[in-house]
């Protein structure tokens, strides 16, 4: 049965009926019925909701693309910045406000194409950050165009004779980079997304989430089919606390592996600002 | 010979102390009372092939340039200190090493290329700082000593200074540096007993130095400066520095970004979130940060960033002056983009200006770029700057609690500036973005409301006139020629100007830190009591005077210098000079 079928659909939006998220619903969402991003932002609902985060100290940040509209689809403050910036200008928030919750969203081509110079940077500081990555492996606002995360061969209106360049991974970027908490999703399986980005909220440092996201209007060749038939849930001996081991993984192309890959507990960057702080406020 | 104002240059290679020569030489002058002004030069390189050199301008009375001829140049090095021999005075002297005139070929030496209009003077400086040291350090030191003997500077000015300078390092370098100098001080009484005198007014108090980057810095942290993100860029990493120490001290923090995008951007990120945020740059670095600046616009956060003109365009001349950046500041950017552009002229203005561009950004809701330069940002100057840190600060306009019910974040007003809410606090929540949008922030490309939303973010332009600090008219009011100017120029117009009037030649000038907008008012009220107008800046195209061309209708006489060094007041008089003869035609 497929995902999208009339069955699959009524049965999800019973659920979502059901669900308890409406303190956090703003404007209806703009994006195709059928769109990966639907999941990621009921995710984000369900986390709010479980984690009582009051829609005052809700910051969500994004870029340019389809994923860039949800903030106006969330009750809570939100920036919708510039192509590719989103994480810089969350930063700015965080550190100048760190009891808010900050939530950065963007797309491949936002993430790892035009804003590619500022992942790594937010990673390393271990900014105390949630990065939600949506990745449909397309541009899909500009109408279909490969995108870093594209496959090898992909036809576009840009690649007309096949994309020459290979994908970029972004899990493995990430858990290269030093992020402390590194999950990879599939918005197929809403109630994983739901728990991973609760999970990547709660997590002091800089939590990376991975969101297959197909876009199911231009994408021919990452589609939930072409999916369905490669992922698979991490092992269930899977040590999360071995990057190693977690990059391994993660590289893996068959199966494309979905969960928490790799979590570290080690002091964020708010941690890091308040111990200077402490040291030069003590009388000398 | 008499003096009451000395201008004396060091110059050398790299590693030679010659910034040190220059702290010295001020500290010491700037102590017993004096105005002094510190230009330094140097190479993009930091040691090898860079040379460097110190100008040291110091007098009785106030300066506001770093004037022209030298009185004094010292050659620490031979073959790299000839080319300077061009700015010496007729009249005045240089300063060789002796120790080392055989070390070089006859075209290579300083003094063989000493003409007849210069006094030469050999001093052993590489055989007396070895004396003195144990090594080729301390040639500045002995310099200076030779210095203080020859224009009669008391030597206790300087023996103070260097034991302020050299206190970190230590009683040995101390006195080994104090020995060099009394070693250079003997040579010259020895062998150049004829000396000069400059008069000294045994009242005076110290003065105060700074730079405009440490007044900016300084003027920004005074007035609340909670955030500070940026990127190094030479000239204005110094802003930056001073940021990172002090800023965690206050409850603040600064970031070094990965570029000056993520700078930006994380500046416009904490003035959303409610603190008071700023970023410095030079030209390469805002010309990268134009986006933001437009998201800046757009959103209506505010932003401030500080660019310290260097010489252009792209990588250009990092570390020479020029003021080629006006036409990007004013509009570099997407669309109608308005944005507020200042320029301080001189270290006192860096610090007031700095405070009325945060009041600026934060009651209108806007960018604004602080066009500092090279020449400001580093030459060090004598001040009396008034300390402003309980200043009654601008804030934000916050709704009221019935618009909080209902809250709109670009509603229309009168001023066209709108409520801002910060997050975190209760009340109500929004969204913002760079997409055109309707009063409540959410996305809209309706014709009516784009025009709407342009001609609202335009509006607070006009609404601010109000609030902008009057335009300065100097010189003398019945003046036939008026000149404007803007940003470190003006110090030498001014002296300019004085050169031209002890020659009889009467003129005044409109200045002005804001750029954009101005008291259009008072500039068109000026303009109309002239017969000819001069506009001299320092890049090629005249960005400043077709800023004035078309908003004020004028035909000005543009002078245009692509500048590597500070403007000098000479070439000044000489235009207004040219001028007034065609007048008189």
């Amino acid at each position: 049965m497929s995902f999208l079928s009339k069955k699959s659909v009524l049965e999800e939006f019973e659920k979502a009926k059901a669900s308890k998220t409406k303190e956090w619903r703003d404007n209806l969402p703009t994006w195709c019925p059928g769109c990966g991003h639907f999941t990621g932002l009921h995710g984000l609902y369900e986390a709010a909701e479980t984690l009582k985060i009051p829609p005052k100290d809700f910051v969500v940040v994004s870029g340019i693309g389809c994923s860039g509209r949800f903030p106006f689809f969330i009750k809570g403050f939100g920036l919708h910045g510039l192509h590719g910036r989103a994480i810089p200008i969350a930063t700015g928030i965080k550190v100048a406000s760190p009891d808010l919750t900050v939530v950065v969203v963007g797309g491949d081509g936002d993430g790892v194409g035009i804003g590619g110079g500022h992942f790594p940077h937010a990673a390393r500081s271990n900014f105390n950050l949630t990065y939600i990555l949506l990745d449909n492996s397309i541009y899909g606002l500009t109408k279909g165009q490969i995108s870093p995360t594209s496959p090898m061969g992909m036809k576009s209106g840009t690649s007309p004779y096949g994309n020459i360049a290979r994908p970029i991974n972004p899990t493995t970027l990430a858990l290269a980079y030093g992020a402390t908490f590194v999950a990879r999703t599939f918005s197929r399986e809403r109630d994983m997304v739901s728990e991973l980005i609760t999970k990547a909220i709660q997590h002091k440092g800089f939590s990376f989430i991975h969101d297959l996201s197909p876009c199911v209007v231009f994408n021919k060749d990452v589609t939930y089919n072409s999916l369905n038939s490669v992922t698979a849930t991490l092992p269930d001996d899977h040590d999360v606390f071995d990057r190693s081991r977690a990059m391994a993984l993660a590289e893996s192309t068959d199966p494309i592996y979905q969960g928490l890959f790799f979590r570290e507990e080690i002091p964020s960057f708010d941690d890091h600002v308040q111990k200077v702080k402490d040291g030069l406020n003590q009388p000398a | 010979m008499k003096y009451s104002e000395i201008k004396i240059r060091f110059c050398g290679i790299a590693g030679d102390g010659i910034v040190a020569s220059g702290k010295i030489l001020a500290g010491a002058c700037a102590n017993i009372g004096l105005h002094v002004m510190v230009n330094n030069i140097y190479s993009a390189e930091i040691r090898g092939l860079g040379k460097s050199s110190a100008t040291i301008r110091f007098s009785t009375s106030k300066l506001y340039s770093m004037g022209d001829g030298l009185d004094l140049l010292v050659g620490m090095v031979s073959k790299e200190s000839i080319i300077d021999l061009r700015d010496v005075k007729v009249g005045g002297n240089v300063i060789y090493d002796i120790s080392t005139v055989g070390d070089v070929a006859e075209e290579d030496s300083l003094v063989s290329h000493i003409t007849p209009e210069i006094q030469g003077h050999g001093l052993p400086l590489k055989k007396l700082a070895n004396e003195a040291t144990g090594t080729n350090q301390g040639k500045n030191l002995v310099a200076i000593g030779a210095i203080s003997y020859f224009y009669s500077l008391p030597p206790d000015m300087f023996i103070d200074q260097i034991k302020s300078v050299f206190a970190h390092k230590g009683e040995h370098i101390i006195d080994v540096n104090i020995n060099a100098f009394r070693l250079g001080y003997e040579y010259f009484r020895e062998h150049y007993p004829l000396n000069n005198q400059f008069e000294i007014d045994k009242s005076s108090e110290p003065r105060a130095l700074t730079s405009g980057n440490d007044a900016i810095a300084k003027g920004a942290i005074d007035c609340g400066l909670k955030f500070f993100a940026g990127y190094p860029i030479t000239p204005a990493t110094k802003i930056m520095e001073i940021a990172a120490k002090e800023l965690p001290k206050l409850g603040g923090w600064t970031l070094q970004m990965e570029d000056e995008i993520a700078a930006i951007g994380a500046v416009l990120g904490a003035w959303f979130a409610g603190k008071r945020a700023m970023t410095a740059t030079s030209g390469p670095g805002l010309s990268l940060m134009s986006e933001m600046i437009n998201l800046s616009v757009m959103s209506e956060i505010p932003t401030i960033i500080v660019n310290v003109q260097r010489g252009g365009p792209s990588t250009g001349l990092p570390t020479k002056v020029e003021q080629g950046d006006l036409n990007i500041a004013l509009y570099g950017g997407a669309g109608d983009s308005p944005r507020v552009v200042m320029a301080p002229s001189n270290s006192e203005e860096c610090y007031s200006g700095i405070q009325l561009a945060f009041d600026i950004a934060e009651k209108y809701q806007t960018p604004v770029i602080f066009l500092s330069d090279l020449f400001l940002g580093q030459r060090i100057e004598t001040v009396t700057i008034k300390e402003n840190i309980a200043r009654n600060r601008c804030t934000r306009k916050k709704p009221t609690s019935e618009q909080l019910e209902d809250f709109l974040r670009y509603q229309i007003t009168d001023d066209g500036v709108s409520p801002m809410i910060v997050p975190g606090e209760p009340g109500a929540v929004y969204s913002t973005t760079g997409l055109e949008h309707s009063v409540t922030g959410n996305p809209n490309y309706e014709s009516d409301v784009h025009s709407m939303m342009t001609a609202k973010r335009f509006r607070k332009f006009e609404s601010m006139v109000a609030d902008l600090p009057h335009a300065n008219i100097l010189g003398d009011e019945t003046a036939e020629i008026g000149i404007a100017g803007w940003g470190s120029t003006i110090g030498s117009i001014l002296e300019g100007m004085d050169i031209a009037k002890k020659k009889g030649v009467k003129t005044k000038l409109i200045k002005s830190i804001m750029i954009h907008p101005q008291r259009e008012d008072l500039f068109r009220e000026f303009f109309a009591s002239c017969k000819k107008i001069i506009v001299p800046e320092m890049n090629y195209q005249g960005q400043y005077a077709a800023l004035l061309k078309s908003r004020y209708g004028i035909k000005p006489i543009e002078v245009h210098i692509p500048a590597v060094e500070p403007v000098s007041p000479l070439k000044i008089a000489q235009k207004i000079m040219e001028t007034n003869s065609e007048l008189s035609k």
